[in-house]
């Protein structure tokens, strides 16, 4: 109030100027321009709809939500070790097996006075923790092809397409099992629509076509055949005999657990030799394990062996083929091989296909 | 008269002050507002009331305490054998062991007044602290053991075995004794019947196993109806020897 005072005694005492009118505002100038931006405020304003919701039966409501899950990464270290030779296995861990003495037990209940299904199938079980180099990241879904020494019956169905030149060559192929062998004329007929691609899973080709074959390579894309994945090179007999007999796993994280990983495949039949058995899985695991990310603590988690319709899991070890946790310095001196010679990156997985 | 009431409420209270307990009801709390520090040689500043309020950081009452020691007097099914020194909660030591007499606190004296003498050592009685359990635990279940319905077979200890697995028993072969007539099959007489066999643990423990036969086929068509929770519905005995003596059953 006092300040109105002092500010009209400060307007009589001056002389009134034209200046200091203006600055009361009287003109409605200001006013229309508030007017606008009023309107503008207003049309910015969006009505919130709310939507009727009518009753959802309970049994068709979304049972995803807050439901609490229990971690899949089992841990029973708390657990005892057992002392007895016979005992309750709930209250103690679970007891780890070695291949041969797994394969056994699983030999017994598929024993002929059993369930009598000798030739039943040896599925793996491979637990993965997924978590990346930093916690809030995973390791992405991957699907791979595991070779293994000893062949046996997959029962999927695999058609190999091999690209060559020489006769020889396509001799050596098609006895090795390709589904189809050709050279020029076989991509003359791709490109010519005559022949889909789509048909064969696996493509395999020579070195020497490797010039007209680059034509085909908008088609093939992924499925292009080059040295890391192993289907371009000289020795075609044996990397069609790999694509044909390997392993094709998948690793799919959980839905709900995405640091949880399970791979399930097939290594043999029980009938095999057991020595054979425990090859497989070792190329096996090896194979997976080139999938580790570059991080302290385990990779693979748990092994189990399974058999169907035998719902027992036996736990195995894995690190006895593979290495536990993460070595920091050979993957150094791996990196620095690699710097130098580019070639020796792709040795192990030669190695583990001619062993 | 008047005196005597008087005097023995005092004598009460005296007592009482040597009982007195330390009272666990600690509370770590810390303020939510810190208050500002005052001025060198000034008086501190009056608190206001939000300087009061406080957040809880630690309760001591529902804090997990650690375990406690103890030295056993005698076998205890579970914990352990006599002079054993044991850890447990100690809630478990104070309820179960140290009250009903059958452990001491652990002190040198006391390890030293428990030990086994030699005499006890060489008359052992359990082989370890659960053997007993796993024997109750055998004697309460009847062990479905599944045999083949088409190929010829005689039951052997390895059946036995593989069948406990399946259970959730991990015991080896050399434990199991079956009894001393041969079972063969497959045999639909012999369905649903009950037969026991003796598995001995740790080489001293022995636990009556009830087994019952069940025949099982490979080929869906032909099995069996599934019976749910056979082990609820009673049974005939496959055998006639090595059975429990009940007069009423061995008349028929």
């Amino acid at each position: 109030m006092q300040s109105v005072l002092a500010s009209m005694r400060a307007l009589a005492l001056r002389p009134p100027a034209a200046e200091t009118l203006r600055l009361l505002h009287l003109s409605a100038v200001s006013e229309a321009a508030r007017k606008g931006t009023r309107e503008k405020a207003r049309k910015k304003k969006v009505k919130v709809e709310v939507k009727k919701v009518g009753f959802i039966p309970h049994n068709q409501r979304n049972k995803k939500v807050n439901v609490k899950r229990a971690d899949r990464h089992v841990d029973d270290s708390w657990k005892q070790v057992p002392k007895d030779d016979c005992y309750v296995g709930r209250y103690y861990r679970w007891p780890v097996y070695s291949v041969a003495e797994a394969i056994q037990c699983h030999r017994e209940t598929h024993h002929p006075s059993m369930y009598n299904v000798p030739r039943a199938p040896l599925n793996v079980d491979i637990e993965l923790d997924m978590q990346a180099e930093k916690t809030t990241r995973f390791v992405d879904n991957f699907q791979r092809m595991a070779m293994i020494p000893h062949r046996f019956e997959h029962g999927e169905e695999r058609k190999i397409i091999v690209f060559t030149k020489g006769n020889s060559e396509v001799l050596e192929a098609r006895e090795a099992g390709a589904s189809l062998v050709g050279g020029v004329e076989l991509i003359k007929d791709i490109t010519g629509g005559e022949l889909l691609l789509s048909d064969y899973q696996y493509v395999i080709a020579h070195p020497n076509i490797l010039a007209e074959l680059v034509a085909l390579r908008g088609l093939m894309k992924r499925k292009f055949p080059n040295p890391k994945s192993e289907t371009l090179g000289t020795n075609l007999a044996e990397m069609i005999v790999k694509f044909s007999s390997g392993i094709s796993y998948s690793a799919s994280k959980d839905e709900y657990q995405q640091n949880f990983g399970l791979i399930t495949a097939c290594v043999g039949t029980l009938d095999m030799d057991a020595g054979k058995l425990e090859e497989n899985i070792q190329h096996l695991l090896q194979d997976v394990n080139t999938m580790r990310p570059k991080r302290e603590g385990r990779f693979i988690t748990r092994v189990l062996l399974k058999s169907p319709p035998s719902s027992e899991q036996l736990k195995i070890d894995p690190f006895v083929y593979v290495p536990e946790m993460w070595d920091k310095s050979s993957a150094k001196v791996k990196r620095e091989g690699a710097r130098k010679q580019p070639e020796p990156a792709e040795e192990p997985h030669e190695a583990v296909a001619t062993n | 008269m008047l005196k005597n009431i008087y005097v023995t409420p005092l004598n009460l209270l005296k007592s009482a002050t040597s009982l007195q307990q330390q009272v666990r009801t600690t509370f770590v709390l810390k303020r939510k507002y810190d208050p500002p520090l005052h001025k060198t040689n000034e008086k501190p500043r009056r608190m206001r009331a939000k300087y009061f309020i406080y957040e809880l950081v630690e309760d001591t009452l529902v804090k997990k305490r650690p375990n406690m020691e103890a030295v056993l007097k005698t076998f205890v099914e579970g914990v352990g054998d006599k002079g054993d020194v044991v850890s447990m909660k100690p809630h478990f030591v104070y309820n179960k062991l140290l009250l009903p007499g059958l452990a001491d606190y652990n002190t040198p004296e006391n390890v030293a007044k428990y030990a086994k003498t030699e005499a006890e050592k060489s008359a052992v009685k359990h082989s370890s602290a659960y053997a007993q359990r796993t024997v109750n635990m055998l004697e309460s279940i009847v062990l479905a053991v599944v045999m083949n319905k088409d190929e010829p077979w005689v039951l052997e200890p390895w059946h036995i075995k593989a069948s406990l697995r399946k259970a959730g028993f991990h015991c080896r072969e050399e434990c199991i004794t079956l009894p001393k007539e041969r079972i063969e099959g497959p045999d639909l007489k012999k369905e649903n019947k009950d037969f026991y066999c003796t598995v001995t643990i740790n080489k001293l423990e022995q636990a009556r196993l009830k087994c019952r036969l069940h025949h099982w086929s490979t080929d869906p068509s032909e099995r069996l109806p599934y019976v749910l929770e056979h082990w609820k519905q009673n049974s005939e005995p496959l055998l006639e020897v090595g059975l429990p003596q009940k007069p009423g059953k061995e008349k028929k």
